[in-house]
């Protein structure tokens, strides 16, 4: 049967052709010839490739024996890509990923363990809380880290600072941030004719919903007795109904830009139609480059419900568990993400580094393009319970994100939206239960 | 020698002949129904019996036979027959709209116009792009902020993640994609019409319209009879289209069949259910396609 599924596969990689194929000569490294690895990257800025490749052409020149081909991927269809090339057991051998997706794979047995083979100082450089995001089961009842955290996003604020300060609202610091409450009051006061407080962009909502919603201990899912259900309390409603009021009780945030992806309100919000927009710490380079002369942004921190909490997902290096070369592999994601290439990484992708020894970087912490900001935020992460559920992309695609869609275009209720998300859900996560 | 001794015997031998002629053809065809065999019958009875599995993607599952516990399933799904349903109205909206502009354009080219020529082969420009090219391209078009169609307008709609626009949007460009080939078709079949029918009807006192709907349409009837159902199947089949354009968005708005079964297999990892889908939507459109021919066939009887 399982020659089956292998067959399968291998149709399946003829009709995608999504995957290139070679470069696996098992046996090289004893004849002498140089190890081949594959690395897999979604780097899409420019300066995060230019920083990929720099490091992966160090690496090269460093160590002649164990040779990495740069692999370009992209996040649209990654995951798609990845199910067919591990099928095939033609998957690179070092992978980008980031942790929602890895929980599945690992559950599938695709990826690596490499809770032994880690070197010590790549380990304790990456705090504990970072580790958790990438520790699953391995669908046999066991646990594993099936990749290494590397960068990481919190969610802040960007603010037209001209506004902002005639709207007369306190400025928030990272130590004092801002409540929901003083969110929605700043928002009200800068919302004039033609002119919102905020842009709620919803082309995906799920993601910010459910990493915001541990603002106020929303954790929406509980697992109990090894059954994991989808629960919408009173916690998980409190961002769910403050966005919808500033929608449309506050009428501060303009509904148009609902269908928008994450960047696509800066046009308006440099053309001081919007006051602020949500956005992880990465828009900070679009942001940068994009302002017309003249134009004063800040970045403020996170919003503070019961606490400042936010879910952490990291962009992982995993390692494929049908690689030749597991330890070769190990071996240069080590290289890649130690602590001087981590900050070279994050300051490529305007990411937050998971190392410590890369946050204490000075580029980390100086005021310019508010780094500082950024980087403080990133004590407020924690592990997101959703990451843990397998199911989860199922769940969101299916049920979560057309639901959250039409309640935030107002078509459905607070009640109807909590009860789909909970009645249709616990069926898809019951399939992933069997 | 032998050669006279067997004829004979040959000519009383011919049913014996034939059958070793029979396996002659038979090797002859060897080379041409390996591929098929290989290529395209043995993966649809592959994927026929894994509709009956519960195949999943992992290195450490284990596929057993579940008979027909996925159909059930299907039955249940409430979010297949959605998509379903949206499948239904793409395929049917494609085609009858693919229909009705591509008669109009072959009318047209038909006539005896100036630099026809030309003409037919602007006509035929969608035919040439592929389908990911196409959808690529009328992404830009349809780009809320870029687009040059919301700059024509001069509205602001953001036409492909509208919840209500987003379908329409695609039906669109699936007439588009789709005119060529059936517009060729059907300027074939005009050209096929004999004159004399039009000049008698014309002695007759006929008018245009009534020489097009008494001579043109029931003259054309057993072209329109093909190239609809064969429009039918293809959209119903389509997928690298709205791939392109929406993946199944707004909210699974635009999530065609294909696109559903396409997610189960590569996206959750269900391969056995994905093949079910897979079974179900070719059960379903031969029933709709033997239905629609079975009726076109009588009427024409």
């Amino acid at each position: 049967m399982r020659r089956w599924s292998a067959a399968l596969a291998v149709a399946a990689v003829v009709l995608a052709a999504g995957c290139s194929s070679g470069g696996g000569d098992g046996d090289g490294a004893a004849s002498g010839e140089p190890v081949k690895l594959r690395f897999l990257s979604l780097a899409w800025q420019k300066e995060s490739i230019t920083a990929n490749k720099q490091l992966v052409d160090e690496w090269n020149k460093a160590n002649p024996k164990i040779q990495v081909e740069y692999v370009q991927g992209s996040w649209d269809n990654v995951n798609d890509q990845l199910v067919t090339s591990f099928e095939a057991g033609d998957a690179p051998d070092v992978i980008h990923d980031d942790s929602p997706a890895l929980s599945g794979f690992a559950a599938r047995g695709f990826l690596l363990d490499l809770s032994s083979s880690l070197p010590s100082e790549l380990k304790s450089d990456i705090p504990q809380a970072a580790w958790d995001t990438v520790t699953f089961g391995d669908g046999k009842g066991g646990q594993g880290v099936y990749g290494v955290p590397f960068l990481q996003e919190s969610q802040v604020l960007y603010a037209n600072k001209k506004l902002l300060d005639a709207s007369g609202a306190r400025m928030p610091t990272p130590d004092e941030p801002w409540t929901w409450d003083e969110f929605a009051e700043a928002t009200k006061k800068m919302t004039k004719s033609g002119a919102y407080g905020v842009a709620w962009p919803m082309k995906s909502p799920v993601n910010k919903v459910l990493t915001l919603g541990l603002n106020f201990g929303g954790t929406f899912f509980t697992t109990e007795g090894g059954k994991t259900r989808v629960k919408v309390g009173a916690e998980e409603r409190e961002v769910l109904s403050r966005i919808h009021d500033q929608l449309y009780k506050d009428k501060s945030a303009d509904p148009s830009a609902l269908g928008m992806g994450t960047a696509d309100p800066l046009p308006g919000f440099f053309g001081g139609k919007y006051a602020i927009v949500p956005a992880g710490v990465y828009l900070r380079q679009q942001v940068a480059e994009q302002a017309p002369d003249g134009f004063e942004w800040v970045t403020l921190p996170p919003l503070k419900g019961v606490t400042a909490e936010q879910g952490a997902t990291s962009q992982t290096l995993s390692v494929a568990a049908d690689s030749k070369h597991a330890q070769e592999a190990v071996k240069f994601i080590s290289f890649f993400l130690n602590g001087p290439n981590q900050a070279k990484l994050a300051k490529g992708d305007w990411l937050l580094p998971t190392s410590t020894s890369a946050a204490a970087d000075p580029a980390m912490t100086q005021k310019e393009n508010f780094w500082d900001v950024a980087t403080a935020s990133a004590k407020n992460l924690v592990v997101a319970p959703y990451l843990k559920v397998d199911g989860y992309d199922e769940w969101k695609s299916k049920v979560a994100t057309p639901a959250l869609q039409e309640y935030f275009a107002d078509k459905i209720s607070l009640d109807e939206v909590a009860k789909r998300l909970v009645e249709e859900g616990d069926k898809v996560l019951e399939r992933y239960g069997r | 020698m032998t050669l006279t001794a067997a004829r004979p015997a040959g000519t009383r031998r011919r049913p014996a002949r034939s059958r070793s002629g029979g396996r002659e053809t038979f090797l002859l065809l060897l080379p041409a129904l390996v591929p098929v065999l290989v290529l395209s019958v043995g993966p649809l009875l592959y994927g026929i019996l894994l509709a009956f599995t519960d195949a999943r993607s992992g290195r450490n599952t284990e596929t057993s036979f579940v008979g027909l516990a996925n159909f059930g399933d299907l039955l249940a799904d409430g979010d297949f027959w959605e998509s379903f349903r949206i499948g239904m109205v793409w395929a049917v909206s494609v085609t009858v709209l693919q229909f009705l502009a591509s008669l109009g354009l072959a009318l047209l080219l038909n006539q005896d116009l100036r630099l026809r020529g030309f003409a037919r082969v602007l006509a035929l420009v969608p035919w040439a792009m592929p389908p990911v090219v196409i959808g690529l391209m009328w992404r830009l078009v349809y780009h809320p902020d870029a687009g040059i169609l919301n700059a024509v307008l001069g509205t602001d709609v953001d036409w492909l993640n509208d919840f209500s626009v987003a379908l329409p949007a695609v039906i669109l460009v699936g007439v588009w994609m789709g005119m060529p080939q059936t517009t060729v078709v059907l300027l074939a079949g005009l050209q096929n019409v004999p004159k004399e029918l039009y000049e008698a009807a014309g002695v007759d006192g006929a008018g245009v319209w009534r020489r097009f709907w008494n001579i043109t349409l029931p003259q054309l009837r057993p072209v329109i009879v093909a190239i609809t159902s064969l429009d039918f199947v293809w959209n119903i089949n389509q997928f690298s289209l709205v791939y392109v354009l929406t993946q199944g968005g707004p909210g699974g708005r635009t999530r065609l069949p294909m696109l559903f079964a396409y997610e189960e297999a590569f996206r959750y990892g269900f391969f056995g259910y994905a093949a079910t889908l897979g079974v179900a939507i070719t059960i379903v459109v031969l029933a709709v396609l033997g239905l629609y021919l079975w009726r076109q066939m009588r009427e024409a009887d």
